[in-house]
């Protein structure tokens, strides 16, 4: 590594006001973008790329990247907040930050998972810089096998995130891999459960589905709620903001949480097709693993939030890895970001390094510089965001329902997507009412199109011989990981059950 | 108190996992209408299969779980807890969720007709309404602003064409300015 030259591109880009605006701008965009359902950091940087026609690289690519990495953070204000995750990838954040909210803690989450953001995106920047080529080198020898075993894996976590009763998750999760299957099969083309609905054709928009299940759902339930008067209509958050950072002893407690979860969405983020949807997952079933309080994980702990969203923000970087080194996208963001450079003139690939080094170093820069924007506007806004749920329920509730419709329409500009988002949510309540956990339902939505294409196209190679998979190592060591996730998080969940029962026994005595 | 077995955790499982068993069943015999493919090692009906045949493994485990509770349940098995109920009779509160469900559905029916704004604006005042607000000018202010502020955002800034319906004129007279 060219020590000077690494050291003279941050400088250049660190002590350049335009490249510090743009991409302050697009961390702005990106967070306020992000924070609305509906709209994802992909959108923010697709609407956003014909600002930077005009400019140089380097500015442009900042603007870019400022807009990835505050949409990453962004996704989780509304999670937090609101119950409905702005983003996919913030889909795993409500499982600690919204109890945390309810809880009068929706300052603390917000600055939690702000400043878990900021770690895991240099978390992820830091390994972009110094493992680029070698991390990429592996991710890149994935076929069919290792992507449908990567699948297994990411599905592996369901029971840790399955809560109480393990068979419920699973009857979620199932029913996610199957709600993936409607529309045209990816393969031949053969319509499957579209009863022939034009709108089916092309599957369940994942964006509409995951609004219903939780935005919808929670303003139904909420109603409910204060109608059969076990909420006050006006019930509202008191907490008092003094600070915008979280203070020293909850960043120690959760230190190990944003270092594992940034390493993991690194990761996750430089293998294609995987994103910061199933890395927040993966982080948040291996941190809860590895708690010594499991059960106290989903109840509102900012361990949870960490997790999470250090493991989102590391994406960011994980992502650029095989973009900068062999010119392919890790994931729709990143295939946004290749046609930047490709407009002006650059091809990202192995040459890059050889012709272009002064440029990937810059960009290294930019994503590090894009993670300190992200800092600053999400200290600027902690206060502001935090206002919403000091609105009464009674008024929250009806704006969170037609914002949300909104944004189900808005992915497709489709009105069937908003009655798909009112049948999820209506989904969404009677499971939980039942409790039937939603979490699974959505890392089945995320994974199971990945699952099926890999499996159909890697039993099409084989001729239909499953058995062959053994010649895959890489493939079986996702496999044994997995299993090896699924025992483990049997067991902890016993240990779980059985502390929850001591805990109520010992409070009924 | 001791709770019935009937409003029990326990037996909201059982009845639950019954009505999966109905879904899982129909679901079976909707995949027989997929159209094979010629010569495929994988069926395009397969991978929907493999996933109705796992939820119907795990709903049978979920009916047998419930039944064996039910048969010899102690009062402080956490299924033996009241559940939830979708009795819109008793419960107010239920009756006001199938109502806000109700209003969704009508949202979608009129979303084009009557436009964003305007739909917005009465599912907005009537929910507000039924959950205890009484200040008309918060019912109105916050019902008009809202729809309104997020259409302009989506319009104005992110492209987005949303429906106006009835209000085009606003659309029209904002693209002027």
């Amino acid at each position: 590594m060219d020590w000077n030259l690494l050291f003279s591109s941050y400088a250049n880009v660190f002590l350049d006001p335009q490249v510090l605006l743009m991409t302050l701008l697009g961390a702005a965009g990106g967070v306020l973008l992000g924070a609305i359902p509906g709209m994802t950091a992909t959108m923010g940087v697709a609407l956003l790329i014909p600002f930077s026609f005009g400019m140089d690289l380097i500015p442009s690519i900042g603007l870019l990247l400022g807009i990835y990495c505050g949409g990453m953070y962004g996704g989780s204000i509304s999670a937090i907040l609101i119950h409905a995750p702005g983003t996919p990838s913030a889909a795993a954040t409500l499982l600690d930050g919204y109890p945390m909210a309810q809880k009068g803690e929706a300052g603390k989450a917000l600055s939690v998972a702000m400043f878990s953001s900021f770690c895991g995106g240099v978390i992820g920047a830091l390994i972009m810089t110094f493992l680029s080529p070698l991390v990429a080198k592996v991710a890149m020898k994935f076929t069919s096998a290792e992507m449908l075993m990567l699948a297994v894996f990411g599905l592996s976590v369901i029971i840790s995130i399955s809560g109480k009763s393990i068979a419920k998750g699973l009857i979620s999760a199932f029913f996610g891999m199957l709600l993936c299957t409607i529309g045209l099969d990816p393969t031949y083309s053969k319509q499957r459960f579209t009863f022939g609905v034009t709108s089916l054709k092309g599957g369940l928009s994942f964006i509409p589905v995951l609004i219903g299940l939780f935005a919808v759902a929670e303003v139904i339930a909420g109603v409910e709620r204060i109608l059969s008067g076990r909420e006050s209509a006006q019930a509202k958050s008191t907490e008092k903001i003094t600070r915008v950072l979280p203070d020293g002893k909850t960043i120690a407690q959760t230190a190990p949480n944003i270092l594992t979860g940034g390493i993991i969405g690194t990761f996750i983020g430089a293998i294609p097709g995987a994103g910061g949807d199933i890395a927040v997952f993966v982080s948040y079933a291996f941190n809860k693993g590895l708690s010594k309080h499991p059960e106290k994980w989903g109840t509102g702990i900012p361990n949870g939030v960490a997790a999470t969203e250090s493991a989102n923000n590391g994406c960011s970087g994980g992502a650029m890895i095989p973009l900068l080194s062999l010119g392919v996208p890790g994931d729709s963001v990143t295939a946004i970001l290749l046609g930047a450079f490709i407009m002006k003139g650059i091809q990202p690939g192995p040459m890059m390094y050889v012709s272009e080094l002064p440029t990937v170093y810059k960009v290294f820069a930019a994503l590090m510089l894009a993670n300190l924007a992200m800092l600053l506007v999400g200290c600027a806004g902690v206060r502001v965001f935090a206002k919403i749920v000091s609105l009464e329920k009674r008024m929250l509730y009806p704006i969170i329902l037609v914002v949300s419709l909104l944004g189900a329409f808005s992915i497709n500009k489709n009105v069937f997507d908003i009655g798909v988002c009112v049948f999820f949510g209506v989904i969404g309540w009677l499971m939980n009412k039942y409790e039937f956990p939603l979490s699974p339902i959505l890392l089945a939505l995320i994974l199971g199109p990945m699952c099926e294409q890999n499996f159909v196209r890697f039993m099409d190679l084989n001729q239909g011989n499953f058995g062959a998979i053994i010649h895959y190592p890489i493939a079986i060591g996702f496999f044994v990981v997995a299993v090896g996730v699924v025992i483990f998080s049997l067991i902890n969940q016993r240990k779980i059950n059985q502390r929850e029962a001591a805990n109520k026994a010992a409070a009924a005595e | 108190m001791e709770v019935k077995k009937t409003e029990t955790k326990a037996f909201s499982n059982l009845i639950v996992s019954m009505a999966l068993l109905v879904f899982e069943v129909w679901a079976w015999l909707q995949s027989n209408n997929i159209k094979t493919s010629k010569g495929a090692a994988v069926q395009p009906s397969t991978f929907p299969r493999i996933m109705i045949i796992g939820m119907a493994v795990f709903t049978v485990i979920l009916l047998i779980q419930s039944l064996l509770k039910l048969k010899g349940m102690k009062a402080d098995d956490p299924l033996a807890e009241k559940s939830e109920t979708l009795n819109f009779i008793k419960d107010k509160g239920v009756l006001a969720a199938l109502f806000v469900i109700l209003l969704c559905v009508g949202y979608v029916f009129f979303f084009k007709s009557l436009g964003y704004v305007v739909v917005s604006f009465l599912l907005c005042g009537i929910i507000m309404w039924m959950i205890g607000l009484r200040s008309p000018v918060k019912l109105i202010l916050i019902s008009l602003l809202v729809p309104l502020g997020m259409w302009l955002v989506f319009y104005k800034m992110l492209k987005v064409n949303i429906p106006m319906g009835v209000l085009q004129f606003l659309k029209d007279l904002v693209d002027k300015i």
